[in-house]
């Protein structure tokens, strides 16, 4: 319901993405290249990412990074996120109330060693008095303890991906589109430069020196 | 050395058997997903593989000619994923491809892809479809072209580098069919296939230009040496791997007598490593190899 569909990006977005993708692949594999194809290709991106020939809009470079929030398509990014987060806290919120509602108020059991006075706010939450004995725990610390110390009993029971399993959902929402090479507020022209002067300092060796011996070596 | 006559029988026969297993597939997956309450209740539940199998389907009985299941599968991908869903759409665009019976027709789709690309031009899959069906209708310069300004705004795609290379290569323009296999590998690194792919390209464009002068083919004809060697250090036992180097270096001996980066020992030793290893893999039962690519190696060995 609040969760808009991806929006289709345009052409020039995407070839920049992908420009600078290729500039990072090559920085990466360039061992399996040649030395002289190596450096055409070295030449002719470094030149391209110097002139800025991959930008979205090349009539805004220099101009530094363009504020976020005029950017249609990165502001669409930025309520995605926030929507997602409210999805998240309006459920937790009334999951929060409904066990306080129920649990808070009373004790429930009485621990059969002996602690310090340390524990009281961890073991004695929701009942409010001084002078209790710290081996009583009150029943809504009873249900955190149990919450976040289950977790791992769930996962052992259930396999790694359960449903009881919030770690999961956790990590579904710090990552939900790695797609997204450029943060909104990053200026791709930096980035370009920056990937440029990578490429230049790489020192060039490559897998095909002296692979025959290597091969001849290797086991016959 | 072609890919495509690497292709051999049994493959279809596969294809045949997975198509025939269809109907009854078909009919174990019903067409209507449980909805929520009830999704709780059913065994059946929907996962990713589900609509890959139906995918993967749609392809297999189209190649068999069961267009009825074909279409089966089609309509419920689309009632799943709806019309407008790029990979649907390049589904749908296959399955017309196939019940195409005239030339008009598949003019037709052309036509169709067109319009949906002018909509939308990012639609890759779309864009895939239409450079794959100007192919078929063998007017290769514009495949060529589409897969150019394909390529320049997503140059990250080792797909559609490998099918240009494919392309270049089949026109002849081996030089730039290699800039093409090079892209792929920078894309990834460690596909021994391509590797040894690049290598029979090398070959070839080393073994077939004689106007060349000598030095420029034994540098073709060594690079190529090398592709293959890095092509076997990553998969042992690879045929392709190991055919290839056994002819590029036969090719090498024969041109360079001078060669000065390799020495003729160094050459001789790959020689005889792969004859050797190709021996051995020839001798094996059972091993799993393309029967194609066998023959092929025996007879190699059978006349040094």
């Amino acid at each position: 319901m609040l969760a808009s569909t991806p929006k289709p990006s345009t052409l020039p977005a995407l070839r920049e993405q992908r420009s600078l993708l290729r500039g990072i692949n090559l920085r990466n594999n360039h061992a399996q290249l040649s030395p002289t194809s190596f450096q055409s290709r070295r030449a002719y991106l470094t030149d391209a990412y110097k002139e800025g020939a991959f930008l979205k809009d090349p009539a805004n470079r220099g101009k530094g990074a363009a504020n976020p929030m005029s950017d249609p398509a990165a502001m669409e990014g930025m309520m995605g996120a926030m929507k997602g987060n409210m999805m998240m806290m309006i459920p937790q919120s009334v999951i929060m109330g409904w066990i306080n509602a129920f649990f808070a108020g009373f004790v429930i059991l009485k621990l059969p060693f002996p602690l310090t006075l340390r524990f009281k706010s961890m073991l004695q939450s929701g009942v409010a008095t001084r002078d209790l004995d710290v081996r009583w725990v009150s029943s809504l610390s009873w249900y955190f303890l149990n919450l976040f110390g289950l977790q791992s009993v769930f996962i052992f029971i259930l396999g790694n991906d359960n449903a009881a399993s919030q770690m999961a959902q956790q990590m579904a929402q710090m990552n939900p589109n790695t797609q997204q090479m450029f943060a909104p507020g990053q200026d791709p022209d930096k980035l370009f430069q920056g990937e440029a002067e990578n490429l230049e300092v790489i020192e060039h060796w490559s897998v095909f020196d002296g692979i025959e011996n290597r091969l001849l070596a290797s086991r016959s | 050395m072609t890919m495509t006559s690497s292709q051999s029988s049994h493959q279809f026969a596969q294809v045949l058997q997975d198509a025939q297993a269809a109907p009854e597939f078909l009919q174990g997956n019903s067409a209507q997903l449980p909805i929520f309450p009830l999704s709780l209740l059913s065994r059946q539940t929907e996962s990713a593989e589900l609509w890959n199998t139906y995918e993967k389907l749609l392809v297999s009985c189209l190649q068999s000619g069961d267009e009825k299941s074909a279409h089966l599968c089609l309509e419920r991908l689309i009632n799943r994923f709806g019309a407008s869903n790029e990979r649907v759409m390049a589904l749908r665009g296959v399955y017309e491809e196939a019940i195409a019976k005239t030339p008009r027709d598949l003019e037709r789709i052309l036509q169709e892809y067109e319009t949906t690309l002018a909509a939308n031009p990012v639609n890759i899959p779309v864009a895939k479809r239409r450079i794959t069906l100007l192919q078929s209708l063998s007017r290769q310069a514009d495949a060529i072209k589409a897969l150019v300004e394909l390529l320049d705004f997503s140059p990250s795609d080792a797909e559609a580098w490998m099918e240009l290379a494919e392309l270049y290569f089949s026109a002849g323009m081996y030089d730039r069919a290699v800039f093409c296999l090079e892209e792929v590998l920078l894309i990834a690194p460690n596909a021994w296939n391509i590797h040894a792919r690049l290598g029979e390209v090398l070959y070839i464009s080393g073994a077939s230009d004689t106007a060349k002068d000598n030095a420029e083919t034994v540098e073709l004809l060594h690079s190529s040496v090398q592709r293959f060697c890095r092509s076997i250090e990553l998969c042992d036992d690879y045929l392709r791997g190991y055919y290839g180097l056994k002819m590029a270096t036969n090719a090498l001996f024969e041109k360079a007598a001078t060669h000065t980066k390799v020495s003729a020992k160094t050459i001789k030793d790959l020689n005889d490593k792969a004859s050797g290893a190709l021996r051995k893999i020839v001798d094996r039962k059972d091993s799993g190899y393309n029967e194609d690519e066998l023959a092929a190696a025996r007879r190699l060995i059978e006349k040094s």
